[in-house]
């Protein structure tokens, strides 16, 4: 791994890690309860009337959802790596500027007054998604303005001021669900348990959307890599070596947010993915920005996608919520990296 | 190279520098040294760029402070840090590419032209065998020279250094400052070092700046500066001065009576 980054051989490794993810969308799509043939689905979708089964189940109802937790994955596995950098903390995650409370609390709303209606975004992607989207980039920005009046450009306030709107939200949500009905219970805590919601899926238009400003924001913080090397040495040397470092702030932090709410809003709360797998390509393939950000994406998604199918499958025809199933796959599989090859590598210290 | 006019500077709460003047000419290597909260570091980063003075002006290269944007100034002033290690554990040759963030393609990625220069910056270091290793890896004084490799690499006539010293022993103390000397001889840098190694920097740099509170400074040619009077007036012990071996040394002997 000590052969520096080139164009190139980013250009290798990220073609093999899309055919990895390509491989795994592949085998799981015809993974689930219903056996399929891979024959049959090639057939097409078959005359009007008389539909080709197997394609419809592969095409119409796996492959929407395997591409959400792709696009679910990328997002919070690119954002997890930029808030860990702009954080100077290996611990950040996508969640912890208040991104998860400020969701959960839009979404407990959403379920708790179903006549809620939320303007133009309802229309596209159901009040739940809506209002959760809303929470998130609302409570993050309250955030990052309280971090900025307690304490300048500083880190510690920021995380600080992450940590205590998180905490206050969290125990909002906590009395809206002890007043909360059976069924609305059951719906907010399945959704702040994280699992990738079918009812959004109905608009496939949306999974497109989401796609495409996922997509985007991942290559925005890609450009922003160099940057963000060098910001992990703190503001001061970021800015001596020339990078504007307010506009670089501002930007990975505003694109990081955008595209965890985006995730947020179809997936509720699926942790773990965007704290564990930037660690996971880090330890693999060295700290490089440059590097980090495209692989984490990449297998992020790969890593969403599998721990949905076996949230699909193990306990079928009932499903598991992903969110247990990326904690109780993707921990055991961390440590096992973990010692693998930090002997290696050793964290740094503070 | 340098021209600091009428500088002060004052925390909400706090003044820390007042009225100073002096100016560096290119090609000199200037120490600044004082008691701890005298100072130094603000002034070095005022120097960076880092920090705007409340009053007086800055003019680097016969243009004010204020006409350059981040981009500009990081071509003509580089800092060298004090030791730290990041977060994540980057590996030397990473380390001292990303002084040449500003200078990379579209693309994020460095051209031939930054390799040669970082790899140049390394064997001037001699930190080129450690290319591979990561910061966690190597030894303080290791990283020191890697933070001053990463500085050569940005390839900038003026070069600020905040104690690089501190934490290294006899031997790297007296590497690193035959290394600055022969840095602004080779090639012809302006040096601003703050430093505690008042002898040593007496031996190898040419100026003196002595910062003794607000208002109070001394700056000079080293012959001029480096006197036990004004050291002792400046720190507040009694010291004795003398040669030794050809060198001009002082030697602090106990509390200044008051």
């Amino acid at each position: 791994m000590s052969r520096p980054l080139t164009g190139r051989l980013l250009a290798v490794q990220v073609a093999a890690s899309v055919g990895v993810l390509v491989a795994v969308v592949l085998v799981c799509c015809l993974v689930g309860m219903q056996r399929v043939d891979i024959g049959r689905v090639l057939d097409g979708p078959g005359p009007v009337g008389s539909p080709n089964l197997d394609f419809e189940i592969v095409v119409r109802i796996r492959l929407p959802r395997v591409l959400l937790a792709g696009v679910v994955g990328m997002a919070l596995s690119c954002a997890g790596a930029v808030f860990q950098a702009l954080l100077r903390n290996p611990l950040a995650d996508p969640y912890i500027l208040g991104i998860s409370s400020g969701a959960g609390l839009g979404a407990a709303v959403a379920v708790m007054v179903p006549s809620i209606a939320v303007w133009p975004l309802g229309g596209v992607i159901g009040p739940v998604a809506a209002l959760a989207f809303v929470g998130a980039l609302a409570t993050v920005g309250l955030v990052s303005a309280i971090g900025r009046a307690a304490g300048g450009g500083g880190t510690t306030s920021l995380l600080l001021a992450g940590v205590v709107v998180n905490a206050f939200l969290s125990a909002v949500i906590l009395f809206l669900i002890s007043v909360a009905g059976g069924h609305q219970l059951q719906t907010t805590i399945f959704w702040l348990m994280g699992h990738l919601n079918t009812a959004a899926l109905e608009e496939g238009r949306a999974i497109g959307l989401a796609a495409l400003i996922v997509v985007a924001g991942a290559v925005v913080l890609f450009r922003l890599g160099p940057a963000l090397n060098v910001l992990s040495f703190g503001h001061s040397d970021a800015q001596t070596v020339g990078v504007h470092v307010k506009a670089v702030h501002r930007t990975a932090l505003g694109v990081a947010s955008l595209v965890t709410a985006v995730a947020v809003s179809f997936s509720g709360l699926v942790g773990f993915v965007g704290l564990v797998v930037p660690h996971a390509v880090r330890l693999v393939f060295g700290p490089d920005h440059r590097r980090l950000i495209p692989l984490a994406g990449l297998y992020g998604a790969a890593f969403l996608i599998v721990a949905d199918t076996f949230a699909r499958v193990v306990v079928a025809p009932a499903e598991l919520p992903v969110g247990v199933v990326t904690a109780m796959v993707g921990g055991p599989f961390f440590l096992v990296l973990l010692v693998r090859y930090a002997r290696g590598h050793r964290w740094g210290q503070g | 190279m340098i021209e600091v006019h009428g500088a002060s500077f004052h925390y909400p709460r706090q003044e820390v520098l007042r009225q100073i003047t002096f100016n560096v000419p290119a090609g000199r290597f200037l120490a600044v040294a004082g008691p701890n909260g005298s100072g130094k570091t603000t002034l070095v980063r005022l120097l960076g760029g880092l920090l705007k003075p409340s009053a007086g002006r800055i003019v680097i290269d016969g243009a004010a402070m204020g006409s350059y944007n981040t981009r500009t100034l990081a071509q003509k002033i580089a800092v060298v840090r004090q030791d730290m290690i990041p977060s994540f554990a980057y590996t030397v040759y990473e380390t001292v590419m990303m002084g040449r963030t500003c200078h990379f393609g579209p693309l994020g990625f460095e051209t031939e032209e930054d390799r040669q220069l970082v790899l140049a910056a390394m064997r001037e270091t001699e930190v080129e065998p450690l290319g591979s290793r990561r910061l966690t890896q190597i030894s303080g004084g290791e990283r020191q020279r890697v933070y001053l490799a990463r500085a050569l690499a940005q390839d900038t006539p003026v070069m600020l250094l905040d104690e690089p010293t501190s934490f290294l022993d006899l031997r790297h103390r007296v590497r690193l400052f035959d290394l600055l000397r022969r840095l602004q001889s080779a090639q012809g840098k302006t040096i601003v070092t703050i430093t505690h190694d008042l002898n040593l920097a007496a031996q190898y740099c040419d100026e003196m700046l002595l910062l003794g509170g607000p208002g109070r400074y001394e700056h000079g040619p080293v012959g001029e500066v480096f006197r036990a009077e004004r050291i002792e007036a400046c720190f507040g012990v009694k010291v004795i001065q003398g040669r030794l071996g050809g060198a001009d040394v002082v030697l602090p002997v106990g509390p200044r009576p008051s």
